[in-house]
Parts: structure tokens; C-alpha cells; sequence
């Protein structure tokens, strides 16, 4: 019985195989004037298919839940909660593109929002004597814990850049160790309330002050990165026509300056369309003696400090990344090591400064958290570096190195967490949700890897 | 080297119990007690636990020996070997592994030694099983919330999936409001586990939960204090914290100032030191009686297991804002800590 049926096995499965092949060829000419399209724009394709793919999601939660996971309210919860994770992903694409890891992240934002909260709830307050709700609080806080940060990144740094021990080792002992010294100096202990100015980085609200830019500063700051954008377009042409390089047609640049601004005035225009929550609008009323309409008063939350933070920390990063030598010497580094310590390129020491960096972005994504959750926990950022690694990863960073961007990776984050809170506005147990996001781990890297592979 | 102390320790008892003149057998003077802890640099054993039962086997007339297996199963088992070699009586353990441990605890039994298992459940028959009810907890916080809001639409954040405690705990709840959900007085409008008991990501829960239903939540069932915390943050973006009752246990500090401040309803504390008292004048009736279904107070218990054990169940003590003195007098508390930010006349007891 055996004898006809095994070929007959062999040539359905070539067969199939050579089906999906020519019609992943058909589809790929059928889609070549969009594809020539995006060269004039030089877009990446893979940041386009995330764009699509986030899309895809958006649309089917929101179907599911009647609309409510594409509210403004929803989707300014969701820019607050992925902000965290996206501020320290634009780190971790900078060491995973230079072939690095960094496995601390978590234990290191535990560790240094601990410390934060000791700062302003401990030590200035009651150890130095100073009082609580002093007007400087915060900002020595943060300037303390973004300072420690780089220290203990950058010592992981050059444990691994001059040492030479691989950074898959010295970050796991990283994870130990930061994890092991909250628990030795905290005790278990939750440290609670922080400073009220402190609290207001991560998006909460105390009393009727919410921590959010409001209508009017959020339209300027859109309206500034609007220019920015402009700017950068009209320079980066002239720089390309001086260096006799070739330029985009000209529709093409209207093209990308029309959508960039576009995305950002929509994002605030989303930010303000959330109104302050009725409890918390009606007691500003009462202090300012406004009078409350019958249908209640709209006041325009606008963006979200967290998320403010996360748009500053990527312009920089992006800034960086693609125009400072420091940034085209990580790359260079990820694409070949060794050409690069031909070249002349302090390998070390530029390995050694990713990992300082990282460790300054661990400092402000914990200040956000404790500021969001209004307290420093002990397990504070655990397992928040598979997080951060799948989202710089889920946004195209290749372990091979050389390959990653930042807006990349911030789209990765949000994707993670669309599916996280999409999943709990759906009522779907957790063991469920690791099963989602997991299966999506991989079938994202996988498909990528087969098209690049296709596309060589 | 670890053995050679061991012996020199067990030979130094010898000497010592002899000039002592113990005699063996219905007395517990001069008894010796070992506890085996499993990870010592954790705050509360020191702090809480290890003096309470110092003191109770201080007074009963015994001897308090102690090691340490540093989060180590393996080191435990040894551990609880040396305690015998070194004269133990009686051993509390304090397990790492309840099961990896119950060999070790089956020589000590057969070697006329007698086992409490503290505050962890180790599966043998023959040892005496003292903790904090779990279930009860659950039932503590149901109760304080369900007298606040007796109806309407209910979260329940559960603690970590793995942990047996969160079943436990959401049993114990459902004693209190099982009833209501059928009659559908109560809906359950959300309910979650939460990964690693995460206050961060009991908050996103909580906005997701707060987002699905319009802000109609009436009242959350949270399975511990660090997550309530979780809660009360996304509660006080939408002006609703004081205002929907919020359960906890623990007796964080955080959490006592919140049941001060009123933002959340309840804190169900288990007083560590109480555990410790009853684990000491267990076994100092130990000394006396190696059989532990004679101390006082026990009870038998079905463990999940299937194996019947004695134990004593101590009763936790849910505080709310009209009973928190007892957190202070009991030293568990500064005032300050505890009225931090409560405004003057509001709270009998901050005043």
C-alpha cells in the first residue's frame, strides 16, 4: 500500500511548494510599480509592513470590542503604557545593531526607580532634612538616577568591551546583581508616595493636575515637529545636490512631508480629542469656578508627558544613530567587527558607550514607571527586558548586527503592547496573552526573514 | 569543614546539656529548638519572625539554635540533618521546596524528632503545619469590600498563575460573593491574573478594565496591597480613587497609609510576630509530647496533596480605617508613615 502513495505525497508537496513560490512571484509583480514607488520615497518596505501590520491589528481589536480599542481614550492609555518600553528600545537597537545584548534591562530600571523613589521619599526629604514637595525634588531625582544609570551601564560596558566577556554573560549577572540589590537595600518594601512633580513624568494625575501637556502645548509641539520635519527634508536635499548625490523627485518629498506631519497632527489631534475624566473635570471646575455644562466640560487631556519623553529620547537617538559618527560607527561595528577596527574605529570604547546609553534610557523609562505607578516596587521591571528585546526585534533589529532602526523598534513596543491591552480590553486570560504575543514573536521574524531571504 | 562544625557543635551541646543537667522527657526545660530558615536575608525573618520565637522558647525554659540554607534546597536538607545533630528536639522549618524537603523531615521524625512546618505546607502526615489561613484572607477581603458595595459590577486582579496562594485567596472570595454573582446582583466585569504579582501590570489592567466598561466598576477584589496600588493609580487618572472600594493584604506600608488616606478599603495583615509565638509554645509543648495532634489549638487540615495534617491556623486581621491602631500599637507602623498626607481630623486614629 505504501509503495504508490509515497510519491504521490512527494509531488503534492512539491507541488504545493512551487505554488506558494509563483504566487509570491505573481504578488511580488503584481506589486511592482507600488514597490517602484516606494524607491522614489525611499522608504523601507519593512517599517511600511509593520505600518500595516499594527493597522491590521488596530482594525480587528476594535471590531471585536465594539470600537472601544480605537477610542482616543484607548489609544492615550496606550501610548502612556508603551512608552516605557519604547524609550529603552531605542537603546537596545543600538546594541543589538553593534551585536551586542543587553539582558539587565529590566533589573536595572528596577534598581534605579528604587533608588529614584529612596532619593525623593528618603534621603532628601528625611535623611537630609529637607521636606518633602520641595519644588527642585524632581528634577535632582532624575538628574541622580540618569547619572547612576550610565555608570552602571557603562560598567557593564567595559566589563565587555575591554574584558572581552561576552555581553549575553555579564548582562545575565547584571540581571542577578540589580535585582539582588533592590532586595538586599529595599527589604521588600514598597516605597510610597513620590513627589507630586515627580509623578506628573509618568502621566498620572494628582488632584485635578494631570500629567499631559494640555491642548494648546500639544498643537505647538506638533506644529514644531511639523517643521522639524519640513527643515529636515529641504536640508538633507541641498546637503544630497551639494555632494552631487541623486534626490528624490520633488512630488515625492511634498509626499513625505504631507504624511509625516500628517501622522504627527493626527496623533495630537487623537491626544486632545480625550477629555479630562469627568471626576477629575468637574473638581477643576470647582477650584476655578468654571460653571458645568449641562453635558459635561471637554477639556483636552493632550499628550501624555510619558509619551512627550518618548518623542524626545527618539528624536535624539534617531539624531545619533544616523548623523553623528558615534552612531555610523555602531553600525559599521554590527555590519564587520573586524573592518571596523581596521578602519579606525575605537571598538571599545564605542561598545562601552551603547551600554552607558542604555543604562541612562533603564534611568528614565524607571522614573517613568515608579512616577506612572506612584511607587517603587522590588519587582519593578521584571521581565521588562523581553519585553524591550522584542520589541527592537519585532521592529526589524537583526541579532547578525548592522541592521535596526529606532522608529522601527518604537512601532515594535507599541505593537506588543497594542496586543497586551487589546487582549485584556477582550477578557482573554493571561497564560493566553504569553501564547499570542509569543506565537507572534517568532512568526514576525520568521515571515521577515523568508522575504529578506526571497528579496536577495 | 561544614561537618567538622557540625560535629564540634553537636559535641559543644553534649557538654552543655550536661552541665545543665536536662532531663530527657516531659520537661521542656533546656530543650533545644532548631529552626531551619531558607532564605534569612529576607527582611521579615529577622525582623518579625525570629525574635517572636526566640521569645517563646525563651520563656518556655528552651534553647534556640538556627542555619540558614540561603534560597538552597539542597543546603536545607543538610541543614535540617545538622539541626538534630546538634540536640534539636524540635525543628520549625521554614521551607524552600516543601517537597524536596520531606525526606529530610521523615529521618528527623524517625530519629524522635518533631517538624512544624512554618508558614509553608510540607506534605507529611506526622508534621505540624502552622500558618496564616489563606482562603480566610481571601474571605477578609471579600467582606470589606462586599459591606461597602454589596452590588454592581466587580474586578477581580488576581496575583500570579503559578502561585497557589491566588487560588487559594480567589476560593476565599468566592465564599462572600459567590452567591451574588449567581444572583447576578454582582458582575464580574473583569477578572485577570496578574504575572508576577506586578503592580505595573495590574494598573494596565486596571485601564483596560476601567476603558472596556465606561469607568463602571463599582468595586475591585485585588489579591494583595502591591497590587492595589497597581489599582489605585488607574483609579486616580479617572478621579475615581476613594471612591470604588479597593482590597489588599500584606501590611505594606504603602498600602496602611492608603487605607488611612482612604483610597483603598482594606488591608488584611498577618502579624508575622504572632506566627512566630505560635510556632515557639508549639514547640515547647513539643518538648514535652512529640506527638503534634496533642498541642493545643490544632486541627486537621486536607492538604492539596491528599494527606491530612494537624495545624494551627492563625486569624489574620483586616484593618480598615476604623481599627488602624492596631497596626500602631502593635509598633508594626510609624505614625508618620502611616498618616502621611492624611489631612488633619479626617482619621480618628492620625490625630
Amino acid at each position: 500500500m505504501s509503495g504508490p502513495t509515497v510519491p504521490t505525497e512527494a509531488a503534492t508537496q512539491g507541488r504545493t511548494a512551487g505554488s506558494i513560490g509563483s504566487l509570491l512571484d505573481e504578488l511580488g509583480a503584481a506589486l511592482a510599480p507600488v514597490r517602484r514607488t516606494l524607491s522614489y520615497l525611499e522608504i523601507d518596505t519593512r517599517l511600511l509592513g509593520m505600518v500595516v501590520a499594527l493597522a491590521i491589528i488596530w482594525t480587528g481589536f476594535d471590531i471585536i470590542s465594539n470600537g472601544i480599542f480605537l477610542s482616543p481614550r484607548n489609544l492615550w492609555n496606550l501610548s502612556v503604557q508603551s512608552a516605557s518600553i519604547a524609550i529603552m528600545a531605542s537603546g537596545m537597537v543600538l546594541i543589538i545593531v553593534s551585536r551586542g545584548i543587553d539582558l539587565s534591562v529590566g533589573s536595572m530600571l528596577g534598581f534605579l526607580g528604587y533608588t529614584m523613589a529612596m532619593i525623593q521619599a528618603v534621603w532628601l526629604p528625611q535623611a537630609l532634612g529637607l521636606g518633602f514637595e520641595q519644588p527642585y525634588t524632581w528634577i535632582v531625582t532624575i538628574l541622580l538616577g540618569i547619572a547612576l544609570g550610565t555608570i552602571i551601564g557603562g560598567l557593564q560596558g567595559f566589563v565587555v568591551a575591554y574584558a572581552g566577556v561576552p555581553s549575553f554573560i555579564v548582562t545575565l549577572g547584571g540581571l542577578l546583581v540589580w535585582r539582588g540589590l533592590i532586595f538586599r537595600y529595599a527589604q521588600g518594601q514598597t516605597i510610597a508616595p513620590l513627589d507630586q512633580n515627580f509623578q506628573m513624568l509618568g502621566g498620572g494625575t494628582v488632584g485635578t493636575r494631570v500629567g499631559a501637556l494640555g491642548e494648546w502645548a500639544s498643537w505647538i509641539l506638533g506644529a514644531v515637529i511639523c517643521v522639524g520635519i519640513v527643515v529636515t527634508l529641504i536640508t538633507s536635499r541641498r546637503r544630497r545636490r551639494r555632494y552631487g548625490f541623486p534626490v528624490r523627485p520633488l512630488w515625492a518629498e511634498a509626499l513625505l512631508g504631507l504624511v509625516g506631519s500628517g501622522a504627527v497632527l493626527g496623533v495630537v489631534w487623537v491626544a486632545n480629542s480625550y477629555p479630562l475624566p469627568v471626576n477629575v473635570a468637574n473638581q477643576y471646575a470647582q477650584e476655578h469656578g468654571i460653571a458645568v455644562p449641562p453635558g459635561g466640560l471637554f477639556i483636552p487631556t493632550g499628550l501624555a508627558f510619558p509619551v512627550v519623553v518618548m518623542l524626545l529620547v527618539t528624536l535624539v537617538i534617531t539624531f545619533i544613530a544616523s548623523r553623528r559618527r558615534f552612531g555610523r560607527y555602531v553600525y559599521a561595528i554590527g555590519g564587520n567587527p573586524d573592518a571596523a577596527a581596521l578602519a579606525g574605529i575605537n571598538v571599545r570604547r564605542t561598545v562601552m558607550l551603547t551600554f552607558a546609553l542604555m543604562g541612562a534610557l533603564a534611568a528614565i523609562s524607571a522614573a517613568v514607571q515608579t512616577a506612572r505607578l506612584n511607587a517603587a516596587v522590588t519587582n519593578l521591571g521584571v521581565q521588562n527586558e523581553l519585553d524591550v528585546i522584542s520589541a527592537a526585534v519585532i521592529g526589524g533589529t537583526s541579532f547578525a548586527g548592522g541592521i535596526g532602526t529606532i522608529p522601527g523598534a518604537i512601532l515594535g513596543a507599541v505593537v506588543m503592547q497594542s496586543l497586551r491591552s487589546g487582549m485584556v480590553l477582550l477578557l482573554v486570560d493571561s497564560p493566553t496573552q504569553d501564547i499570542v504575543v509569543g506565537v507572534v514573536l517568532v512568526a514576525a521574524v520568521g515571515l521577515d526573514t523568508v522575504f529578506r531571504r526571497r528579496s536577495r | 569543614m561544614a561537618k567538622r562544625i557540625a560535629v564540634l557543635a553537636a559535641a559543644l551541646m553534649l557538654i552543655v546539656s550536661a552541665c545543665g543537667g536536662t532531663s530527657t522527657g516531659g520537661t521542656a526545660a533546656g530543650c533545644t529548638v532548631g529552626v531551619s530558615w531558607n532564605n534569612y536575608q529576607e527582611e521579615r525573618w529577622a525582623k518579625w519572625d525570629e525574635p517572636a520565637i526566640k521569645a517563646a522558647i525563651a520563656a518556655g525554659g528552651g534553647k534556640y539554635v538556627s542555619n540558614d540554607a540561603k534560597s538552597s534546597a539542597e543546603t536545607q536538607a543538610s541543614n535540617v540533618d545538622n539541626l538534630i545533630s546538634q540536640g534539636a528536639k524540635v525543628v520549625i522549618v521554614l521551607a524552600q521546596d516543601g517537597t524536596a524537603i520531606k525526606p529530610s523531615v521523615a529521618k528527623a521524625i524517625q530519629n524522635g524528632a518533631a517538624v512544624i512546618s512554618y508558614d509553608r505546607l510540607i506534605e507529611d502526615p506526622k508534621a505540624l503545619y502552622i500558618t496564616f489561613d489563606n482562603v480566610l484572607v481571601g474571605k477578609l477581603e471579600a467582606q470589606a469590600v462586599f459591606k461597602a458595595k454589596a452590588t454592581g459590577n466587580y474586578v477581580v486582579i488576581k496575583g500570579n498563575k503559578a502561585d497557589a496562594n491566588a487560588d487559594f485567596l480567589r476560593g476565599g472570595m468566592d465564599q462572600v460573593i459567590g452567591d451574588a454573582v449567581k444572583s447576578g446582583a454582582i458582575k464580574i466585569v473583569g477578572e485577570t491574573y496578574t504575572d508576577n504579582w506586578d503592580p505595573s501590570k495590574a494598573q494596565t489592567e486596571m485601564e483596560q478594565f476601567l476603558t472596556a466598561n465606561q469607568n463602571k466598576v463599582d468595586a475591585v477584589l485585588s489579591e494583595n496591597d502591591g497590587m492595589a496600588g497597581g489599582v489605585v493609580a488607574a483609579l486616580t487618572a479617572q478621579g475615581l480613587a476613594g471612591k470604588v472600594p479597593v482590597s489588599g493584604q500584606d501590611g505594606d506600608k504603602a498600602a496602611l497609609n492608603r487605607v488611612a488616606l482612604g483610597t483603598q478599603t482594606v488591608d488584611v495583615w498577618k502579624d508575622a510576630r504572632a506566627l512566630g509565638k505560635a510556632a515557639g509554645d508549639a514547640a515547647m509543648q513539643l518538648c514535652k509530647n512529640s506527638d503534634v495532634s496533642k498541642v493545643t489549638g490544632t486541627a486537621p487540615f486536607k492538604t492539596p496533596g491528599g494527606n491530612t495534617v494537624s495545624s494551627i491556623l492563625l486569624q489574620p486581621d483586616p484593618i480598615t480605617k476604623d481599627n488602624l491602631k492596631d497596626v500602631l500599637s502593635a509598633g508594626w507602623i510609624t505614625k508618620a508613615d502611616l498618616c502621611q498626607g492624611v489631612k488633619a481630623g479626617t482619621v480618628s486614629d492620625c490625630n
